[in-house]
């Protein structure tokens, strides 16, 4: 086996992304180049990766989040951005946790408009969602009744 | 601030709101960052190797399938530091880190069985259960050691 | 040479560390592994639409890809199918997918269980046979032996030689592998002395088997091919099925071969890791036990009743454990000899058979198909007669004979 030698080690990266009426990728893209001062900055389908330093990336997501609070979400990423053994051209489709982001960037709408009719609400008022739903079965003995009085 | 452990470990909604209320995710993306960035022998493309499975042997038996015994191995050291967890519940579209649903159900058992508080919700499908999803996650985090409650 | 384009369908193997494996297996061959690019909509609707409602979202996408593939969205030469080894899950959906493949494209498709222990090796001979199916379609299509040619199968037990002349076998070689070269060499010298040919005369040669390589490479050969693709070549030549589907049987000394033919070309196959309880090497070790040559093993197990002997297992330690046993109980050599031939079919047909479709003809071939106890035994559990062809020994190199006239330089 090959020994491995890992690039880029101590830095974070950072996925930015953004789903909102006001602001499109592009244009957080743009915003977070004219801060970068360096750090690594790298546009994607839903929004950016940022990578370099730890405080360096929180600086940066600090300024971007701050644009539009409850359109724009983060999270770490294992990998920083362009990576082949992860990259979408050499293995020949997206990787897995892409469809991830598919899956909740058709949900985040609900969140940001969470996230902007909270602050309005008394802790009072707040709702509860349901617990998730466990249904119970029917008793086997209150089924065996039932059959009896059809049959009857 | 406490560690929060999300489930799905991959998603980026708990893991943006766990951090945005003032909290530390436990996510999926902060073990392959520390194993990417260790040195040691090439495999990609996660540079899990044949060793880790065994590491797995901790929370699985050996006649647990590999792939589930390597999943632990990643989630296992989130769990020892888990303080509490957030589980979404209907998150059947996880693919990757979260492919393998006996992975899944040990995970939730282990969560379970630690005695740390858990919240259990499901994706939200509209905009009143957006406001009720980010409601629970905030009240439960405000709650927390170190919460804004 | 194009490089062969396998699309992986899998659950876990990057997380139990052999997905480098799989990727260094297909380099070896020339071949590239590739994820077939879907959007989580097609996941969606293609997972409901197959109608396997597995909770594994890895074997949902698995599921969406095989889709895609069979309806042709995206393009691919060949399919991998690999899951952890000991999920049950896994395993419906690895056969299901391996199956619905299989029936609804043309494309070659081999499934693998891997545990961490799985190399890149272990993996090879499945890879080449997967890219040869791709690549070679017009090679493999070949029905006719043409001119003077010889085909070599250097395996783990014993080496074959065959020359073949105007689509006929015109002299065998057969010995016990010792040296590989060496042991290639006497049976080349055998085959040709038996065809009365001189080696000049030979205008091809084809190699397979365990030693293909360093053999092919002594013997300056045309054409070095692993023995899947090979040997259901010989299979369907030799037992005159070279049309429509075919199922071909091969217990060899150190590993099995089940493969699904259709027009002489394999469609899926499995190649057994098994263990020795369920080789030729445990028949062999029977008849050593019970002082007869191999070859008298297969008639006195005709005369036995196999149901007499409790005998089921894996592992040649445990089988020879079993016949010790059973001998020293008094049972006659008769009903062990029947029950060797039984368990060794019993863990091929429970460990391989399943894994790919049966159709008649059933054809059995290898050094084991002339144990005729072991063909009945065969042909009782899979409830169909068995084909044995002649020369079904020898299918390896007549394999190899007949698709090295491929090769010949027209003048």
């Amino acid at each position: 086996m090959k020994a491995y030698t890992p690039l880029l080690t101590g830095t974070v990266t950072k996925y930015v992304f953004v789903e909102s009426p006001e602001m499109t990728p592009s244009d957080l893209a743009i915003r977070a180049y004219e801060i970068s001062q360096g750090v690594m900055i790298k546009e994607t389908c839903f929004g950016l990766q940022v990578t370099g330093r730890e405080e360096d990336v929180n600086r940066i997501i600090d300024s971007l989040r701050a644009l539009d609070p409850t359109h724009i979400f983060v999270k770490d990423r294992g990998f920083p951005p362009g990576d082949p053994r992860r990259c979408r051209a050499n293995l020949g489709g997206a990787r897995p946790g892409y469809f991830g982001h598919e899956f909740e960037m058709g949900l985040v709408r609900f969140i940001s408009r969470g996230l902007s009719a909270l602050p309005s609400r008394r802790p009072d008022d707040m709702p509860r969602p349901p617990v998730p739903e466990k249904r119970e079965r029917l008793d086997a003995a209150r089924l065996k009744e039932i059959i009896g009085s059809q049959e009857s | 601030m406490a560690n929060v452990f999300i489930f799905p470990t991959t998603s980026l909604i708990l893991s943006d709101l766990v951090a945005r209320f003032g909290h530390t995710p436990l996510s999926a993306a902060m073990q392959i960052r520390e194993i990417v960035q260790t040195p040691g022998l090439e495999s990609p493309p996660l540079q899990i190797t044949p060793e880790d499975p065994k590491k797995g042997l901790r929370w699985a038996a050996v006649e647990v399938p590999a792939g589930v015994r390597g999943r632990m191995s990643l989630y296992g050291p989130l769990l020892d530091r888990a303080e509490a967890a957030i589980i979404v519940n209907n998150a059947d579209f996880s693919f990757g880190c979260m492919g393998c649903a006996r992975t899944n159900e040990l995970l939730m058992f282990l969560i379970r069985k630690k005695g740390i508080p858990v919240l259990d919700l499901e994706y939200p499908a509209n905009e009143e259960e957006g406001v009720e999803f980010v409601a629970a996650i905030k009240r439960f985090l405000d709650s927390l050691p170190g919460g804004r409650a | 040479m194009t490089r062969v384009r396998i699309a992986q369908l899998s659950c876990g193997p990057e997380y139990s560390g052999v997905q480098k494996e799989i990727n260094d297996a297909a380099a070896a061959v020339d071949a590239e592994i590739f994820f077939p690019d879907l959007k989580l909509a097609d996941i969606r609707q293609s997972f409901s639409e197959f109608g396997l409602d597995v909770r594994s979202p890895d074997l949902k996408l698995a599921i969406a890809r095989a889709k895609a593939l069979v309806e042709g969205r995206v393009e691919a030469d060949a399919v991998f199918i690999a899951t952890c080894f000991r999920c049950a899950e896994a395993a419906i959906v690895r056969n299901e997918l391996r199956r619905f493949i299989h029936e609804k494209s043309r494309l070659p498709v081999v499934s693998y269980s891997f545990t961490e222990r799985t190399t890149s090796g272990t993996l090879l001979t499945r890879m080449e046979a997967l890219t040869t199916i791709a690549r070679r379609r017009a090679l493999l299509a070949r029905e006719v032996q043409e001119g003077i040619t010889m085909g070599v199968d250097s395996g783990s037990s014993t080496t074959k030689a065959v020359v073949m002349k105007d689509n006929r076998i015109i002299g065998t070689g057969w010995l016990p592998t010792t040296g590989v070269i060496e042991s290639a060499e006497n049976a080349v010298s055998e085959a040709l002395s038996a065809a009365g040919i001189s080696r000049d005369e030979i205008q091809a040669i084809g190699t397979t088997g365990y030693g293909r390589f360093l053999v092919g490479e002594h013997l300056k050969a045309d054409l070095i091919q692993e023995e899947l693709t090979v040997n259901s070549k010989g299979a369907v030549f030799l037992a005159d099925s070279q049309h429509g589907p075919s199922t071909v049987i091969d217990i060899g000394g150190m590993d099995n071969k089940a493969i699904s033919v259709q027009d002489g070309i394999p469609g899926t196959f499995t190649m057994g890791g098994i263990c020795a309880g369920a080789s030729g090497r445990f028949l062999e070790m029977t008849a050593k036990r019970l002082g007869v040559d191999i070859t008298e093993l297969g008639p006195l197990a005709m005369k036995g009743l196999s149901q007499k002997v409790p005998m089921n297992s894996y592992c040649i330690v445990f089988g020879t454990q079993s016949l010790v046993n059973a001998l020293a109980a008094g049972s006659t050599p008769e009903d062990v000899a029947a029950a060797a031939c039984h368990s060794v079919a019993e863990q091929v047909f429970e460990q391989q058979l399943q894994e790919v479709d049966i159709k008649e003809p059933v054809i059995m071939v290898g050094g084991t198909s002339l144990i005729q106890g072991l063909v009945r035994a065969m042909g009782d559990l899979l409830q169909t007669p068995i084909t044995v062809p002649p020369y079904s020994q020898y299918i390896g190199a007549v394999g190899s004979a007949l698709l090295a006239s491929g090769f010949i330089r027209r003048e």
